[in-house]
């Protein structure tokens, strides 16, 4: 795995044009049924991508393709120009792409210490993991040694996230960040990935909530039904957006 | 009163509250909608209603009586019944069985006394299944299986039909469709409670609409009150300014 | 009060072997949710090894624990993993436990045929019985304190490893959450693998451990089941926390030396209570547990069977008494007698069908409710003496009625529960009597009546007879027998095809859908268990009956598992699998056995391969049962399919009617053997299908598969026709070189067609 992080690095560096992840015409879906019918989506280096629209549009499948997590039936998965269909979430992550599930992010029956333990399967140390997320969010210090499943959800989320701080990735993949969270949590938490994104990382963010991760986006697109309808500036989109959730 | 109500449920996973005081009711004839983004407790307060989970505290009443404490089947002897949204079928049986064996088990654990097979008959036309009620269930795609999982539930005779995610993974003919056995079947005097992702499809049918958000029901009312609530609309795609 | 220290210290280290077996079957079924029953056998191979290094081969002591303990028994979980575990990913509840149970039966079939189970082999304590010191007037043994060392030493060991490193926190990880695992960076599989070699290790260290204590007398069947003995400890944490697993493993030590201890020496039936009292407390354990939540389907199940008619199970119910009749004409008096004792054993077998296919549930002990039905009908449905004595009718059926009622109330306590617990809760109970029961052969006085429950070890257990019909001639036997389970099959056809039949397919579907519908679930199981069991009950009389007299072996649970293994194999959904599963556990071994024994008599200079092919046959029906994860609807389904293409291709069927009729009556004048009818007509069975694919595949095959052979594969093109310029496009677009490049044509690929892997066209 060491060897094709050498072979193919996707740090943002090359001023190439070659997207970091790319998806080109992506089909998948869980058995018999298929949920992507040709996804088309781009990331750039240092850009923040904001996948938008309502539920069961595909959004979370999308992620989880390319997190590594779910075959492809057909197109192909991209990191910066290489095909990787059939890729494993393991290598996937030894790759640099960083990614944090809808839901909880986290092993509820481990400590928040033990959290970032398992964190560091990708390289990094954890002291420099404990570093980064205790500086970032104090609370979790406090709480290094309580089972993450007792915590809040806001702090729960904080941990989940606190990975991406302290593995250094190339892309963080962010899939409903907002999902069961106070507004002022949310804010918080795309905050400290505006800090990420200044600093250089390429992200690609599902929300349903679309309007915590629109002023942080560089390029927002919008999911219905397995297809991206379409794809613009953020406040485009934002346009759009209302029509497609409510019907109004 | 409504047929069916919650009285401040409210339940608990670890550190998070998944829902949190709520009491809602369903009504009779009626359509009642029940929405909020992904994560606002909808699965949760359904399986609540039905019996899977254990609530911290609250109440359900089923015309009156407190169905708390009762088991899932014990519900459904009182006229209560549910589709899922992760589909549940009866694999092994036939698109007709899978109909068939929900009179069965009504006969087998109840007085009720149905004649099972002119029954089904009646449900699988009813919903429109008459043409694939030979297949295997497997064979059946999602869009049309929803509607399995709702003529099953239909052979219970319920009197309050709770649908989670009907409409997901339909066509836009099968939705239509589906949308006038709804419509028709509240108007015969059933309770529906709705949990759906379509919107459109949710205001064209509900008469009442609660939205929930992080697990709290923020905003009730007509499907018209419901598109011009800035809650709801903040919920859904969120707030620029933010108020703590 | 030394004798209260003594005990107190002996249940102490017997709690911590338990307790070393037990974290590691904690430790697999945590990591991959596969729980092993093949735990023991594992820990017995192990030890069998060890006894063969160290005093069968006289390696040193320590050189062999370190091959044994360091070696094969982390190779053996790594293997396991690698080879089986890894694919039973998203398979059933049954199909696992099913795997398991055959790879249980496959190390105990190996162990036989290494290690001949009639030789009595002894393994010392550590530094000797004699190595002891002695505190405050308590003599305690070298080896015992090892135990203790090295059970507190693992307890540390497993407390380190699950919180100070790394491995063992993402291990703890992979209970959670395997997907997370990966978003971090780490393969689950690898963490599986290594807690697999983890878990296999400490199964055989504690079977080194136990021997000694124990006597040392080296048992495999018995060392296999210590599987039991983990499993209750592990209950304590709920197969989960492995802290509770110790504590549960030593009031398991301690309750069995203290009953030992102070029990009244005049009960003698206390030694078997101390064997037994695992299960005993694994019980009490079950009834204590929270029920389950009801949740819905997690996995979808592959399996799928096709469900006849009532009409058409009769037909061939008919012509399974007709094909049956028409072999006794062929056999003698003998095999008369060793084929109706296999019919006995499918009619057993069709209490799995029920259970298991049906319900989805899982019996592992049905030999043990034969059992309970042989006794009562030993005890109350015999009239008469001598050669005159006959089962009643009466007598059979309060039998059946007996163990339908004794079923209920040894599964009630699991039914709360998921289908793993009933099987281990059965699995128990099948030891338990064993142990308990089948052993009770001395004469007790309850209500000044004075009895035994298993007289001398032995049960005569006389035919039955009822108004005309005398099952003394075996004929009549085995076709009363053939009879009965036709009319038990077809009535079990008709059940799944009624509304209870439906019920029960939508209970094994979807617990939480039928839940909902208004089922209720416990009162389902509980019933369908009541049923199988007294069908289970009937074959195990007529078993009985068949064999004339009967020994606590006969119902031993190794039998029991072997049958369900190969009904699960032969097709667990299907009347025909119970009928396979139950002729081959009945008396295929026996016969295979037999017949290869008999061979190597025959020819003294071929005895070993022989010997060795007749354990070889064993070895392999196991390893066809581990191959059940891949075929969960098993073989008898394939045949079927394999048949059902042949409907429209008459010409065959009829063909193979009349190659099967030439052959019986060729058998029938004499002008072949038995044997040769028995292996010609297996070959004809097997081969039709495939005969017909080859002369009429137009009728057999399907339209796709047509399709398929109709257009040549790429290796072949421009072989057989000219070679054009569209082929040569599709060729690149094909092998995804880019066109126009090179314009001469070139033969393609001339390599794959070398080395024979080009599907020819039929």
């Amino acid at each position: 795995m060491s060897a094709a992080r050498q072979t193919a690095p996707l740090t943002g560096e090359n001023a190439e044009p070659a997207p970091l992840l790319e998806l080109a015409g992506v089909r998948a879906g869980y058995g018999p049924i298929e949920v992507l019918h040709g996804v088309d989506l781009k990331v750039g280096p240092g850009s923040v991508v904001a996948l938008l629209g309502p539920n069961g549009g595909g959004k979370s499948t999308t992620m989880k393709v390319c997190a590594g997590l779910l075959p492809l039936t057909g197109g192909e998965l991209r990191f910066a120009g290489r095909r990787m269909n059939g890729i494993s979430g393991e290598d996937a992550a030894q790759l640099g792409v960083c990614s944090i599930p809808e839901g909880r992010g986290i092993f509820p029956n481990l400590t928040v210490r033990e959290n970032l333990w398992v964190g560091t399967g990708t390289g990094a140390k954890l002291s420099a993991m404990e570093e980064a997320a205790y500086s970032r969010f104090p609370i979790l210090g406090e709480r290094r040694h309580q089972l993450a499943g007792s915590m809040s959800g806001g702090q729960q989320q904080m941990l989940a996230l606190s990975r991406a701080l302290g593995t250094d990735p190339a892309v963080l993949l962010l899939d409903e960040l907002s999902m069961g969270l106070a507004p002022m949590i949310v804010t918080q938490m795309y905050d400290t990935v505006a800090q990420l994104v200044a600093e250089g990382l390429s992200v690609l963010v599902a929300e349903q909530f679309a309007r915590a991760v629109l002023p942080i986006a560089d390029t927002a697109a919008l999911m219905l039904h397995g297809r991206v309808v379409s794809v613009g500036r953020p406040d485009e989109i934002e346009d759009q957006l209302s029509s497609s959730y409510l019907g109004g | 009163m409504s047929l069916l109500e919650t009285r401040g449920i409210t339940v608990r996973f670890g550190g998070n509250t998944a829902v949190d005081d709520v009491s809602i009711g369903v009504d009779e004839g009626r359509i009642t909608g029940l929405i909020g983004p992904n994560g606002a407790g909808k699965t949760t307060l359904f399986n609540t209603v039905t019996g899977l989970q254990k609530p911290a505290s609250g109440r359900v009443l089923l015309d009156g009586a407190d169905i708390t404490r009762l088991a899932p089947a014990r519900r459904a002897h009182l006229g209560m019944a549910r589709t899922f949204q992760r589909l549940e079928l009866f694999l092994s049986l036939s698109v007709r069985d899978n109909v068939r064996v929900a009179g069965d088990i009504l006969r087998a654990n109840t007085r009720h006394r149905v004649d099972v097979d002119k029954e089904t008959d009646r449900v699988l036309s009813r919903t429109g299944l008459g043409d694939i009620a030979h297949l295997e269930m497997s064979d059946v795609p999602t869009g049309r299986a929803r509607v399995v999982e709702v003529a099953r539930a239909l052979m219970t005779s319920p009197r309050v039909l709770l649908l989670d995610e009907p409409a997901s993974g339909q066509t836009e003919q099968e939705t239509e469709d589906f949308a006038g056995l709804l419509a028709g079947l509240a108007a015969e005097g059933l309770a529906i409670c709705l949990v759906e992702h379509d919107l459109p499809l949710v205001m064209k049918l509900c008469s009442t609409i609660h939205v929930l958000d992080y697990g709290a029901v923020i905003a009730s009312g007509t499907p018209k009150e419901i598109q011009e609530s800035p809650e709801v609309i903040a919920a859904y795609i969120g707030t620029e300014e933010v108020t703590a | 009060m030394t004798t209260f220290l003594t005990f107190t210290i002996l249940g102490l280290v017997l709690g911590s072997v338990y307790a070393i077996a037990a974290s590691g079957l904690v430790l697999t079924y945590n990591t991959s949710g596969i729980f092993n029953f093949a735990h023991g056998a594992q820990a017995m191979l192990g030890t069998f090894l060890y006894w063969q290094l160290t005093y069968g081969w006289g390696w040193p002591m320590w050189l062999s624990l370190v091959v044994v303990v360091g070696v094969v028994g982390p190779a053996m979980g790594a293997i396991l993993h690698a080879l089986i575990m890894k694919g039973l990913r998203d398979t059933a509840d049954v199909t696992k436990i099913v795997v398991t149970v055959a790879i249980l039966l496959g190390m105990l079939y190996l162990s036989q045929w290494i290690w001949h189970p009639e030789e009595a082999r002894i393994m010392e304590m550590f530094f000797g019985s004699g190595a002891k010191i002695e505190f405050a007037g308590v003599v305690i043994r070298v080896h015992e304190i090892i135990c203790l060392v090295v059970a507190a030493a693992i307890a540390v060991g497993l407390r380190l490893l699950f919180t100070r490193s790394r491995v063992g926190v993402v291990m703890r990880g992979a209970v959670d959450d395997p997907d997370l695992l990966r978003r971090c960076g780490h393969n689950p599989d690898r963490v599986a693998a290594l807690s697999w070699a983890m878990g296999s290790t400490l199964a055989v260290l504690a079977g080194v451990l136990i021997t000694p204590i124990g006597g040392g007398a080296l048992e495999a069947n018995a060392l296999t089941l210590l599987v039991i003995d983990a499993f209750a400890a592990a209950m304590f944490g709920r197969l989960r926390s492995i802290p509770r697993t110790f504590v549960g493993a030593m009031v398991l030590g301690m309750t069995a030396t203290y009953v030992m201890a102070y029990f009244p020496t005049d009960w003698t039936w206390s030694g078997n209570f101390r064997v037994s009292l695992p299960m005993i407390i694994l019980f009490v354990v079950l009834i204590v547990l929270p029920q389950d939540r009801l949740r819905g389907a997690a996995i979808r199940t592959r399996e799928r069977y096709r469900v006849p008619t009532v009409r058409k199970a009769a037909v061939w119910g008919a012509v399974l008494v007709a094909v049956v009749f028409l072999l006794t004409l062929l056999m003698e008096e003998t095999s008369v007698t060793t084929f109706a004792l296999g019919m006995t054993f499918a009619i057993i077998a069709l209490s799995l069908t029920v259970l298991t296919g049906y319900a989805g549930e899982l019996n592992l002990a049905p030999l043990s409710f034969g059992a309970v039905a042989t006794i009562v009908a030993f005890h109350f449905g015999v009239s008469g003496t001598g050669l005159a004595a006959r089962l009643t009718l009466w007598g059979i059926l309060l039998a059946v009625l007996v163990t339908a009622v004794v079923g209920g109330l040894v599964a009630l306590p699991a039914l709360r529960l998921r289908g793993l617990y009933l099987a281990l809760a059965t699995m128990a109970f099948g030891v338990f009597l064993s142990t308990m029961v089948l052993r009770d052969t001395v004469e007790h006085t309850l209500f000044g009546r004075t009895f035994s429950i298993f007289p001398n070890g032995t049960l005569i257990v006389p035919p039955l007879k009822i108004g005309p019909l005398d099952l003394r001639d075996p004929e009549t036997f085995l076709l009363t027998a053939t009879a009965l389970f036709s009319l038990i099959a077809v009535g079990l056809v008709a059940l799944r095809g009624s509304g209870y039949g439906r019920r029960l397919a939508a209970m094994k579907d979807s617990p939480a859908a039928a839940a909902m519908l208004g089922q209720n679930l416990v009162k389902l199981k509980f019933g369908v268990f009541m049923i199988s069991a007294a069908i289970a009950g009937l074959g195990g009389v007529l078993m009985a009956s068949a064999s004339g007299s009967v020994a606590g072996e006969n119902f031993a649970v190794m039998a029991s598992l072997g049958l369900v293994m190969l009904t699960v194999v032969g097709g667990i959904g299907y009347i025909s699998g119970a009928l396979f599963g139950g002729l081959m556990s009945g008396v295929g071994f026996t016969i295979m056995v037999g017949t290869f024994n008999d061979l190597a008599a025959a020819t003294p200079a071929m005895e070993t391969i022989y010997k060795s092919l007749g354990q070889l046959a064993m070895v392999a029906t196991a390893l066809i049962g581990m191959g059940v994860g891949k075929n969960p609807s098993g073989t008898v389904h394939d045949i079927i399919e394999g048949y059902r293409s042949l409907r429209k291709a008459r010409p065959v069927l009829i063909g193979g009617a009349v190659a099967e009729a030439v052959l019986y009556v060729l058998t029938l004048t004499g002008v072949i053997g038995n044997w040769w009818f028995a292996i010609l007509s297996a070959c004809l069975g097997m081969m039709l299908p495939v005969f017909g694919k080859m002369i009429m595949p137009e009728a057999v095959l399907s339209e796709e598969e047509l399709a398929r052979r109709r257009s040549t594969p790429l290796e072949l093109e421009g072989i057989d026709e000219p070679y054009t310029e569209e082929l040569r496009r599709r060729l690149d677009r094909e092998l995804g070189l880019p066109s126009g490049v090179d314009r001469a044509p070139r033969v393609p690929a001339p390599r794959a067609a070398e080395e024979g892997d080009v599907h020819v066209v039929a």
